[in-house]
């Protein structure tokens, strides 16, 4: 029973590298190019080498936003991912305190961020009607205060055997490892989100969860899957701020989870579910890593960065609907 | 022209979209105490059409004339002051607020700044009263079924003194009982002199209701004429363009072996001992009044949800579905009832809801094959008779009928055997319609085994085998499609003195 009338459907797609150009992304692209003229204006010590050198301890938030987009592209929301690495870190210099050989510190690490990964993980999939930010907002308030009860109210730890923190911070060449790992994952991640079935199935899920699961999505399973994976990203992030400053305090990772989700929503990730992609996020992941490294040359305070991307912030996201009034303007 | 002809005349309305011209200097005559039927296919402009006349939509040409007058609405609240209110297909209610609120919201009564909620309680029970609703003005408006919410709506109508209520598709969602308890609203609404509007894709609505029925097509008029004077022929003609000689185009299949066997199927509060067996090559038709529980045993088989006892067969083999992803890889395709939220992700594109459930198959390395892909669901989208532009455009922008298609093409991409389609012609034009049965028989003719889910009465008896009545969680009886007819499927329907709902003891 083919086509009783022969109508023919078109399926030639336009030009991905079009959409990407006349995209979001375009745009983004123009932003890193404006910030990195202007941080140049701005900071003479900003170049390439300053730049390098700068630039892990910033870079180790990227790996939460690589699994946060995926959480925000199904509609959700992990505001534990900041008190996860806390309590990561904390575990990693305890065991390298405890003369635990280092490769083992990094699985130990990893296995401390993934098990509070799974703790929201099983909550959330075995509660499926609980909202995501109520309980990963719980389970915050939890990992943090484990790490509190461990470090004491306010405490601090150090590493005594830096050997193999450093050995994870060095450079080849004088690109820092972390970049090369940044940059490895975050190719694996966008094609994860935008080429493979498992992607598509995060999009199905954040756009019509029901219909997800009559055309035969195993919604739950991929929730399991990326939450614990998130908590196995924040273990990462927790190994590299460990590697930065050779310590860790009840303090580190504050706002991490929000930096994250705020790279991730400049790239034009929505936080309704459905939209956006990975490519977006990663340009504005650095977009914000230029930016701090820029500002933070010129001593510019930590809080009055946070002020210009929130800023920055507030502009990308209502450009798109001022051009579109413009252009309506302009019609009339 | 004298004034008092005519509640309510317009003439020359044109309404232009960005690039589409929604209406076409159409028109339209409402008598005072008339229920006037306005019919077309989905996309014909009916509703634009509807917006205009309540204000939503202003026209770019026309005249609009009450009791001969000329007015001009620049907003809802105009048409509402005027006595013209609209009962939207989608019931726009707040499902956390009471009967009252709903009744009364945008025009509560108050005194001094405070809601005087006694009052409004009282006149909102008066309302109902009016209406021989069975239930109180405080229950809370998403406790009730959808039929009883239709009538919240009209009364929230009456509430404003309207003089003209529209009501548009009110019986797309209710069951044949149902919709006589809204026939007779609307004869009473007539005898106390309130004109009517009706959209309905439903001709038995028509011929009950409407004394004089207009006809849109492609955003033109084609016509106005009196309900007994036109023929069903010649009114499809008119509102298709075109004859369709055979609504139901149930082909001769000979009934093959047994596909589906389902034995004893109980889940406690839903339904209880439901048996029944399908074949290759049958349609097999599950009606009853809704809540009835025919969607439920359905979604039981098909793993939405789990049964608590019995026990489902495949070509005779013992299955066990948990999950739908499950009954997917067996065979079992259900086409859920609602289209926009269960059978389709509206702002994505065609090819990828269709390829959605199937993209595993041809994925390499767990990348999605796009070019396969595309092929794939341009093939299948056409297999259909979409009609569609592009695999790209997203299914919001697809008429209901042409939804439906879709949903069919990403079931026909599965490796099915047994096809359930829930409602699969609900609010679609009789033109798509038609198109819809002639594909579900030519599955059949294929040897699927299909069972088909409706509450509309000509669709079960002109398409279905054997028909399964349902009536509050059991199975009443299997009728032939030979001694099958009307009144003994409401029989088997209605409920009969005090039974207990499936499976609660």
């Amino acid at each position: 029973m083919a086509g009783k009338s022969g109508r023919s459907i078109n399926n030639v797609p336009e030009s991905p590298v079009k959409k990407l150009i006349f995209g979001w992304e375009g745009i983004l692209i123009l932003v890193f190019i404006g910030v990195n003229i202007f941080c140049k204006w701005f900071s003479e010590y900003y170049n390439m080498f300053n730049l390098l050198r700068q630039m892990p301890v910033y870079l180790a938030e990227v790996f939460l936003m690589l699994v946060m987009a995926f959480i925000l592209v199904m509609g959700e929301i992990d505001i534990s991912v900041g008190a996860t690495v806390c309590l990561a870190a904390t575990m990693a210099c305890i065991a390298s305190n405890a003369g635990i050989p280092f490769p083992l510190v990094i699985l130990i690490t990893l296995a401390v961020g993934t098990c509070c990964g799974l703790i929201n993980a099983v909550i959330l999939t075995n509660f499926s009607e609980l909202p995501p930010m109520i309980v990963t907002l719980s389970t915050q308030i939890i990992f943090r205060g484990i790490a509190e009860i461990v470090l004491g109210s306010g405490g601090s730890i150090s590493v005594a055997n830096t050997a193999g923190f450093k050995a994870i911070s060095r450079k080849i060449g004088s690109v820092p490892l972390i970049l090369f790992l940044v940059i490895i994952l975050a190719v694996f991640a966008a094609i994860v989100l935008g080429r493979s079935t498992f992607g598509r199935k995060v999009y199905a899920i954040g756009t019509n969860r029901l219909a997800a699961r009559y055309s035969g999505v195993a919604v739950q399973k991929i929730r399991f899957i990326i939450y614990t994976l998130m908590g196995t990203a924040a273990g990462l992030c927790a190994l590299f701020m460990v590697a930065s400053s050779y310590g860790a305090n009840t303090t580190t990772g504050t706002g991490f989870e929000m930096d994250a989700i705020a790279m991730a929503v400049f790239g034009g990730i929505s936080s309704t579910g459905g939209k956006g992609n990975m490519i977006g996020g990663i340009i504005s992941a650095f977009i914000i890593v230029c930016l701090r490294i820029g500002l933070g040359q010129r001593n510019v305070n930590g809080q009055v960065i946070l002020l210009i991307i929130g800023v920055l912030l507030i502009a990308a996201v209502a450009l798109p609907n001022v051009l579109g009034s413009l252009k309506k303007a302009v019609k009339k | 022209m004298p004034g008092s002809e005519y509640v309510l005349e317009l003439k020359g309305i044109t309404k232009i979209f960005p690039g589409v011209k929604a209406l076409n200097k159409v028109q339209f005559q409402l008598r005072p105490g008339e229920v006037h039927a306005l019919m077309g296919e989905n996309g014909a402009g009916k509703s634009t059409f509807i917006k205009v006349i309540t204000g939503v939509h202003k026209a770019e040409e026309g005249e609009m004339f009450l009791n001969g007058q000329k007015v001009d609405f620049k907003g809802p609240r105009d048409a509402q002051a005027a006595g013209i209110a609209a009962v939207y297909q989608h019931a726009t209610s707040y499902p956390d607020l009471t009967v009252a609120e709903n009744i009364f919201m945008g025009h509560e009564i108050i005194r001094h700044g405070i809601i005087q909620w006694k009052q409004m309680n009282a006149e909102a029970n008066k309302l109902l009263k009016r209406m021989n609703a069975e239930f109180d003005s405080t229950a809370e408006m998403g406790t009730l079924s959808v039929a009883e919410q239709q009538i919240v709506e009209i009364a929230k109508a009456l509430s404003t003194n309207a003089r003209i209520i529209i009501l548009d598709e009110p019986t797309a969602s209710l069951t044949k009982r149902e919709s006589e308890e809204l026939y007779r609203i609307v004869d009473q609404l007539r005898d106390e002199g309130v004109s009517v509007i009706f959209i309905s894709h439903r001709f038995e609505d028509m011929y009950r209701l409407a004394t004089r029925v207009t006809v849109f097509r492609d955003s033109q008029y084609i016509g106005t004429y009196n309900v007994d004077e036109i023929t069903n022929a010649d009114l499809i003609k008119a509102m298709v363009g075109r004859e369709i000689n055979d609504l139901f185009p149930k082909p001769v299949v000979e009934i093959g072996k047994e596909m589906l066997k389902v034995e004893h199927l109980s889940r406690t509060g839903f339904f209880k001992d439901i048996s029944f067996t399908l074949h290759a090559g049958e349609i097999l038709g599950f009606t009853g009044l809704v809540g009835a529980g025919r969607t439920e045993v359905i979604e039981s088989v098909c793993g939405i949800t789990k049964p608590d006892a019995g026990k489902v067969y495949l070509e005779g083999k013992e299955i066990r579905v948990n999950k739908p992803s499950d009954a997917m890889d067996l065979g079992i395709v259900l086409l859920p009832e609602d289209r926009q939220k269960e059978g389709l992700l509206m702002s994505w594109g065609l090819g990828r809801n269709v390829t959605l459930p199937i993209m595993g198959k041809y994925a390499k390395g767990g990348l999605n094959d796009e070019k396969k892909e595309r092929d794939i669901s341009k093939q299948l989208l056409e297999e259909v008779d979409t009609k569609a532009v592009d695999i790209f455009q997203p299914a919001s922008s697809l008429s209901g009928g042409n939804q439906q298609k879709v949903v069919v093409a990403k079931a026909l991409g599965q490796e099915m055997k047994v096809v359930i389609m829930d409602e699969p012609t609900k609010g679609v034009d009789v033109g798509a319609k038609a198109e819809i049965y002639s594909i579900m028989g030519d599955l059949a003719k294929q040897g699927y085994a299909i069972i088909l889910i409706s509450s509309e009465m000509p669709e079960i008896l002109g398409m279905a085998d054997r028909i399964v009545v349902m009536c509050n969680g059991r199975l009443t009886g299997i009728l032939d499609r030979n001694e099958a007819t009307q009144e003994k499927i409401l029989d088997l329907a209605m409920e009969k003195g005090p039974t207990a709902k499936g499976g609660v003891a």
